[in-house]
């Protein structure tokens, strides 16, 4: 019987451009070379010295998980715009207790709204809390549940058994956040990653009771160009069986007199067949092929508008996988690469905590 | 007085700013200076708008004196829409003296055969610029006076300028009815679009600051007001190459203010090539983008570009060539013969 390995197809170091190490890392880094990412979201990448681990799996973004993964319970997380939180590890902080959390936080968001914060002008409204756990969006055993709360209302007009109305969904997540997880003392839990969808008075309340609860620390996350190009390539790359829509690149040049945003659509077929002559290996993406990757484009562009793209800063890429903006905004549009843009959106909250 | 006029009228004046009320409501010159006296333009816009509107009904308004007020507020706000440039013309020389009469009595009848629910209404402007506004409604229906149509013709030439509604499939008729009436052959849209009238009727009446070849700009020394820094430790390095930079760009883009564009939008058909070393794609087929430009001025924007150094200059004529050829929506295929690096736009 084929032991399933852990789906972990990220690798630091110097690849992503940042020099130092990460001190409790210990010396995982590698020289030069820089491999890092798994090709597709979620397969692995080759090691050097390491052996290599598991196929890379056939469905993308299908990490290396027991058990089935159903798509449709994790439905209502696509095409919704999520604003993305690093945290830091909750401290003691019990699965089990599910429940009881529900009901504090409850009774927290009350009490804030005795004090005249999180109300709706004139709006009257009881807010319930539902928290539960989503077991699909894990990369491996090792991670923990993704854990999700959803506040909702009725109104005090409407008939007993309508339906009550979601105003708030939060999610805490973990995808291959072994980095991160591994090196934890006992009492934390690993969820760095929060993903949020509603009103900013909600997630500021929500916010403040994880912070005091769990001694934890929640802070925006942005995305840089570079990681928004190394997005760009991942998803290029990514087979598409229906005509989806285009790569579009949108960059920012705000500090001239009148300032000047520029949208660089690609037809996906045709920037799928440049990344296919970029990429050497299939299974593994290097940066000197993001680079190679983004200078063709840019180098096209050139050639029409006379115009240095990569003098201005890019700020959204969209793809029909998903889109992801620097102000740490995104969106995902697929079931299959939900897990897989969950990973990489994980390794860049823990980046940013540590 | 009709509800619907009134309830028109009201929501008319609350689109003004307060401060502009008065003034908007003596250019209607529909209430008379004493009824305005009355008015308190002090209190807010939902009681001066009830005020007005009682005033109306004291003066028996109907929907064409409302239409008027309607007209004016997109006169004076008429970079709120979005107008598109059509261009007619004619087979023949003869040049026809313009009648208004003529033309406004030919515009309804085409308007009102086609069509029995129309609303329509004139408004005469310097720089011979005839405001056309039209509400549609349908064989079944009343006109529809919040979805109109402006169309902005200037009688001496064959220029026209319209800001269609949701109802574009009235689009077809409106032009029509154009042709016909200004004893045109044709009509069609150009590729120029955008939210400044007054930009767009520059760049295809060019009027602009063309760049003259003769035209020697002055050496940028001279033009240099602010006093140079004193210090002799400090060198500008690339002095000479920045001046070069700039003195191209204005030999580009002309001296003047540039015509307000808010966007220009470029499909590219065209192969993609890189440096043979690479292999990268070679392929025959088109590599196919669509890129947008978008800014609150656009051709500002662009003329910036090179002296802040992101650009090489001269800019691509692509980019320059947009109030030259009057257009800012472009398909851009490779040009078939001789040059490699050459593009046509068709």
């Amino acid at each position: 019987m084929r032991r399933e390995g852990r789906s972990n197809g990220v690798r630091r170091g110097a690849a992503r451009g940042r020099a130092g190490v990460r001190p409790w890392r210990g010396q995982r880094e590698r020289p030069g070379g820089g491999r890092a990412w798994g090709g597709c979201p979620g397969a692995p990448a080759l090691d050097g010295p390491e052996p290599v681990r598991a196929q890379a799996p056939a469905s993308p973004g299908a990490a290396a998980l027991p058990g089935k993964r159903d798509p449709q319970r994790t439905a209502f997380l696509l095409r919704k715009q999520w604003s993305l939180y690093s945290v830091t590890p909750l401290y003691r902080f019990c699965e089990a207790r599910l429940r009881d959390y529900g009901r504090q936080l409850g009774a927290f968001i009350a009490a804030e709204r005795q004090k005249g914060l999180a109300v709706e002008v004139g709006v009257e409204l009881d807010v319930k809390v539902a928290v539960s756990c989503l077991p699909d969006l894990k990369g491996s055993e090792q991670d923990q549940a993704a854990l999700l709360l959803q506040l909702s209302t009725r109104s005090p007009t409407s008939k007993k058994n309508s339906e009550d109305k979601v105003v708030w969904l939060g999610w805490f997540c973990c995808v291959a956040g072994d980095e991160l997880s591994e090196n934890l003392p006992e009492d934390f839990t690993c969820l760095p990653l929060f993903l949020v969808h509603g009103a900013e008075r909600y997630t500021a309340i929500v916010g403040g009771w994880f912070q005091k609860t769990f001694d934890c620390y929640f802070r925006r996350l942005t995305i840089s160009p570079l990681s928004l190009s190394w997005m760009a390539a991942m998803w290029a790359g990514c087979k598409e069986d229906k005509a989806t829509s285009a790569m579009e690149l949108l960059f920012s040049v705000p500090c001239l007199p009148q300032p000047l945003d520029i949208s660089y659509a690609i037809h996906a077929e045709d920037a799928k067949a440049l990344w296919d002559t970029v990429q050497k290996t299939p299974g593994e993406i290097t940066q000197e092929e993001v680079d190679v990757f983004m200078d063709c484009l840019y180098s096209h562009f050139h050639r029409h508008f006379k115009i240095y793209l990569s003098a201005t800063k890019l700020v959204k890429v969209s793809t029909a996988i998903a889109s992801a903006h620097s102000d740490g905004i995104v969106k995902f549009f697929q079931s299959q690469y939900l897990t897989g843009v969950l990973m990489l959106l994980t390794e860049l909250a823990i980046s940013q905590i540590q | 007085m009709d509800e619907t006029v009134a309830e028109y009228i009201r929501r008319t004046v609350l689109k003004i700013p307060r401060d502009e009320i008065k003034t908007m409501l003596q250019k209607w010159g529909f209430l008379s200076e004493a009824q305005l006296q009355n008015i308190n333009f002090h209190q807010i816009k939902e009681n001066i708008s009830q005020e007005v509107v009682q005033l109306c009904e004291e003066n028996c308004a109907d929907i064409k004196q409302a239409a008027v007020l309607d007209i004016i507020y997109n006169h004076i706000y008429q970079n709120k829409r979005m107008w598109s440039v059509y261009q007619m013309n004619k087979k023949g020389e003869e040049t026809e003296i313009f009648d208004l009469t003529d033309f406004k009595k030919k515009i309804k009848r085409q308007l009102r055969t086609a069509l029995k629910n129309v609303t329509i209404n004139f408004r005469e402007y310097e720089d011979n610029a005839i405001w056309i506004r039209v509400a549609w409604g349908t064989p079944y229906t009343k006109p529809n006076q919040y979805k109109t149509s402006y169309a902005v013709y200037h009688s001496q030439t064959p220029y026209v300028f319209i800001s269609a509604s949701v109802f574009r499939s009235n689009l077809p008729l409106l032009c029509q009815a154009l042709v016909v009436a200004t004893s045109y052959q044709d009509i069609r849209e150009m590729e120029l679009r955008g939210h400044s009238l007054s930009s767009l009727k520059d760049i295809v009446f060019r009027r602009y600051s063309q760049n003259f070849q003769t035209h020697c700009p002055r050496p940028l020394q001279e033009r240099n007001v602010a006093p140079e820094n004193v210090d002799l430790r400090i060198i500008r390095e690339n002095k000479t190459e920045k001046e070069k930079i700039e003195r191209v760009n204005w030999e580009v883009f002309g001296h003047g203010p540039q015509p307000k564009l808010e966007f220009a939008q470029y499909k590219l058909e065209t192969t993609f090539r890189s440096d043979p070393k690479m292999h990268i794609l070679d392929k025959k087929e088109p590599f196919r983008c669509m890129v947008k430009f978008s800014s609150p001025n656009l051709l500002e924007s662009l003329k910036s570009l090179a002296p802040a150094g992101m650009a090489d200059a001269p800019l691509s004529p692509l980019l320059t060539c947009i109030p030259h050829k009057a257009r800012n929506y472009f398909k851009i295929r490779d040009k078939k013969d001789l040059l490699p690096g050459g593009f046509t736009s068709p």
